[in-house]
């Protein structure tokens, strides 16, 4: 079953890239378990971040985001509160 | 003063209330119109889809009404509005396609004036009901004022119809009501309970009064008052024609059947998806001027067999400012979302669709605050960020199925970056208006195309823009531009719409200047995410120049296209503000794209190219986020472009490049 542009669930309940086939999770109960992270500034997500952060609240802001451990597609991002933890998810009933 | 809640006030906090308990609580005191199984059963296929039909053109009459009768150019000419049929219980039978979010809680306004007036004053023939309280429900906030008129056949209630529209300024301490520095309700217009405008066709004059005194511009106020009660008035007549011709049960029962079916398709669609939970967040940043918290809904949608169960549990208390929302702007978070992504090809009935979907939240939230809390803001603060929550949700739910995914969309325009204008017109009078060119927000991405730039709201799908010379010739302002705005929209492999920005001075304006309140969340986190990977859509950005050039460049025959070429001062705003915008100033004003679908990184590079050609995408963003590289030409250099794009896959991931890469 494909779950969006980048992820699929393979008939072992695995889930993988569909781009390079990489194991991203070893099950729906943790779909992004092996995928990697980092965390930058706000700003790195280019011009669309028209003004520092920082003119408008004392929190950091970054741009977070997820990555395929095999070919580093891009699964997922946002920008966010740097200290505050990520609310995005999702979990299968399959 | 800190918000404490008055003793009271709960009686005014709306609930979804059932048919049959609306029946037993009104007994004998109102009749209300009935049909039975049978009825609905025995109405045949060609009947009902021609009087659905009709009940669906009587809302699109409706709309033509307000927009014909109204002189608010946020009516006239920019659809923010809403015309809902309800049947006789104040089951929202059918909406209209002008603003979704406040169709969602008309029905909690007409069962709150079932259950509250059928006493005193009662509810006759010929009685409208005005309503402008966000906890009664009707609309999100105090702006909206709903008229609700009860239609009765025969000596029983048969239906409701009910016109909507945003009103430009019902009073409270600043111009339009968007009190930017209030900190609870009492700052600003005060919430009207249903309250029997028009009695036995005839106008209530003390009632008008005691409704219009508040305003800075009661005159157009009342023009709008009478734009709504007119609307009711046509679908009234055109209700009764219907029933005069096929009869009031086989109408009433197409009424009925129209939410069953309603509800009934969506379950059938939401059988055929996954079973799952998908959680999302949406982020405000300040609650008024001056303050600069960040501010958070959380919400966990469950899909489990027909049931859609939305849970905002954690989602933040509410706030000493003006962007918290009620339980119906909850509501009107949802339902818009609701019609538009699952229900595209479902009557829009959210009488029935409410029955596949149930809601948890806790009551002292942001979006299901309790008086006072301050709600000035909430159509475009919390429920507007509700909205952003559960377009997330259930976009990634539908992109599982191999059909349905092709309805799925990124967040629209983050939030509604406002531009409220008050003082002296070019004629001498006073005016107010929310300057509505934010309707041309970009949409978001889908999973297979980009977002339709400067495409709207997904809220108000028939939402517009007025003409620059339309709002020339209404108010005291002349454009330097108005404009699609580069890099706004988010990127992806497919991305998000680009959004706009306007740019203006005072223009013939007696008093030298005019008032100007800024209000637009998104400024230090954009509000607009992407999905599968892609990136959000630029933040809003709203700058204030003061002591500009702009008069001495027109003058010199130059029309400036960048606020470099304005000279004065430059002051990035903050998201709130209240202040003058004199003769000498300008104001730019700059809204949300939509989010971005997939990896740029995986978006063709001839697209990357098109998208530099007309100034989509920037060549800074072309290369640093799309890796796509050009030769001296202009033509895309694929082997620079593949090695750029390798490179900025381990550089994004914070990982060491290889020694090729460097």
């Amino acid at each position: 079953m494909q779950i969006d542009d980048n992820l699929e669930i393979s008939d072992t309940g695995a889930v993988l890239c569909v781009h390079c086939a990489a194991r991203v999770g070893d099950s729906v109960e943790r779909p992004l378990q092996h995928a990697l992270r980092h965390d930058r500034p706000s700003c790195a997500a280019g011009a669309g971040v028209r003004a520092d952060p920082a003119r408008f609240t004392q929190r950091p802001i970054v741009l977070r985001q997820i990555f395929c451990p095999g070919c580093l597609t891009l699964l997922e991002s946002e920008i966010v509160p740097a200290d505050e933890r990520s609310y995005r998810s999702w979990l299968l009933a399959v | 003063m800190p918000l404490i809640n008055v003793a009271g006030s709960e009686r005014f906090a709306s609930q979804p209330t059932s048919e049959s308990q609306i029946r037993a609580a009104l007994g004998e005191r109102l009749r209300l119109h009935s049909v039975s199984d049978d009825d609905i059963a025995g109405v045949d296929a060609l009947t009902y889809e021609v009087i659905r039909h009709r009940l669906a053109m009587i809302t699109e009459e409706m709309g033509d009404a307000l927009k014909r009768m109204s002189g608010s150019v946020v009516v006239t000419d920019a659809n923010d509005f809403g015309a809902t049929i309800l049947d006789e219980s104040g089951e929202s039978v059918l909406v209209g396609l002008y603003n979704t979010q406040l169709a969602a809680s008309v029905d909690n306004a007409a069962k709150w004036t079932l259950l509250n007036r059928s006493n005193k004053p009662g509810i006759a023939p010929g009685d409208m009901f005005l309503c402008n309280d966000p906890w009664v429900g009707g609309g999100m906030h105090q702006n909206d004022v709903t008229v609700l008129a009860p239609l009765f056949h025969d000596g029983e209630l048969f239906a409701w119809t009910a016109a909507v529209c945003h009103q430009v300024d019902l009073g409270g301490v600043s111009p339009g009501s968007w009190s930017v520095n209030g900190t609870d309700v009492f700052w600003e217009s005060t919430p009207v309970p249903p309250v029997k405008i028009v009695e036995g066709g005839e106008m209530r004059v003390d009632i008008e009064d005691m409704y219009l005194r508040r305003s800075r511009v009661p005159k157009l106020i009342a023009l709008d008052l009478r734009a709504k009660i007119g609307a009711n008035n046509i679908a009234q007549e055109l209700l009764t024609r219907l029933v005069e011709k096929y009869g009031a049960t086989t109408v009433k029962a197409v009424m009925k059947r129209i939410m069953s079916d309603a509800e009934q398709r969506l379950r059938d669609k939401l059988k055929s998806l996954p079973d799952g939970t998908w959680s999302a967040i949406a982020h405000q940043d300040s609650a008024r001027s001056g303050e600069q918290g960040i501010y958070k809904i959380v919400l966990a949608m469950t899909k489990k067999a027909d049931r859609l169960h939305f849970d905002f549990t954690g989602t933040d208390p509410q706030v000493e400012g003006f962007i918290n929302c009620t339980y119906n702007g909850l509501r009107g978070g949802i339902m818009p979302i609701v019609l538009t992504m699952l229900c595209n090809d479902i009557p829009w009935a959210p009488g029935g669709i409410y029955r596949c979907i149930d809601i948890t939240s806790e009551p002292g939230t942001i979006n299901n605050c309790t008086f006072p809390a301050g709600v000035g803001k909430a159509s475009v603060g919390s429920t507007w960020s509700t909205m952003n929550a559960v377009s997330e949700c259930v976009g990634k739910m539908l992109s599982l199925h191999p059909e349905h995914r092709k309805s799925m969309m990124c967040v629209c325009c983050g939030s509604w970056d406002l531009t409220l204008l008050a003082g002296v017109d070019q004629r001498g009078g006073p005016f107010v208006t929310m300057l509505c060119d934010s309707m041309a927000g970009g949409l978001g991405a889908r999973v297979d195309q980009d977002g339709v730039d400067t495409g709207g709201l997904n809220c108000i799908p028939m939402g517009r823009i007025a003409d620059v010379e339309i709002n020339e010739f209404a108010f005291p302002m002349l454009y330097l531009w108005r404009r699609e705005e580069i890099d706004t929209g988010g990127p992806g492999r497919y991305r998000g719409g680009v959004g706009g920005s306007s740019c203006f001075i005072p223009h013939d304006a007696p008093l030298g200047g005019v008032h100007l309140v800024v209000s637009s969340p998104g400024k230090a986190v954009p509000m607009a995410p992407g999905l599968s990977g892609g990136y959000p859509a630029a933040t809003a950005h709203d700058v204030l120049i003061r002591n500009a050039s702009a008069r001495a460049l027109l003058a010199s025959g130059r029309i400036p296209s960048a606020i470099e070429q304005l000279a004065g001062s430059p002051d990035v705003l903050p998201p709130h503000l209240e202040t003058n915008l004199a003769d000498a100033d300008v104001y730019y004003t700059h809204w949300q794209g939509g989010g971005g679908y997939g990896d740029p990184l995986l978006r063709e590079p001839g697209k990357v190219a098109l998208d530099v050609g007309k100034n989509k995408v920037s060549p800074h963003a072309a290369g640093d986020i799309y890796g796509v590289m050009f030769d001296a030409s202009g033509v895309v250099d694929v082997g620079a472009t593949d090695k750029h794009r390798q490179q900025l896959r381990r550089e994004r991931a914070g990982l060491a490049l290889t020694s090729n890469e460097e």
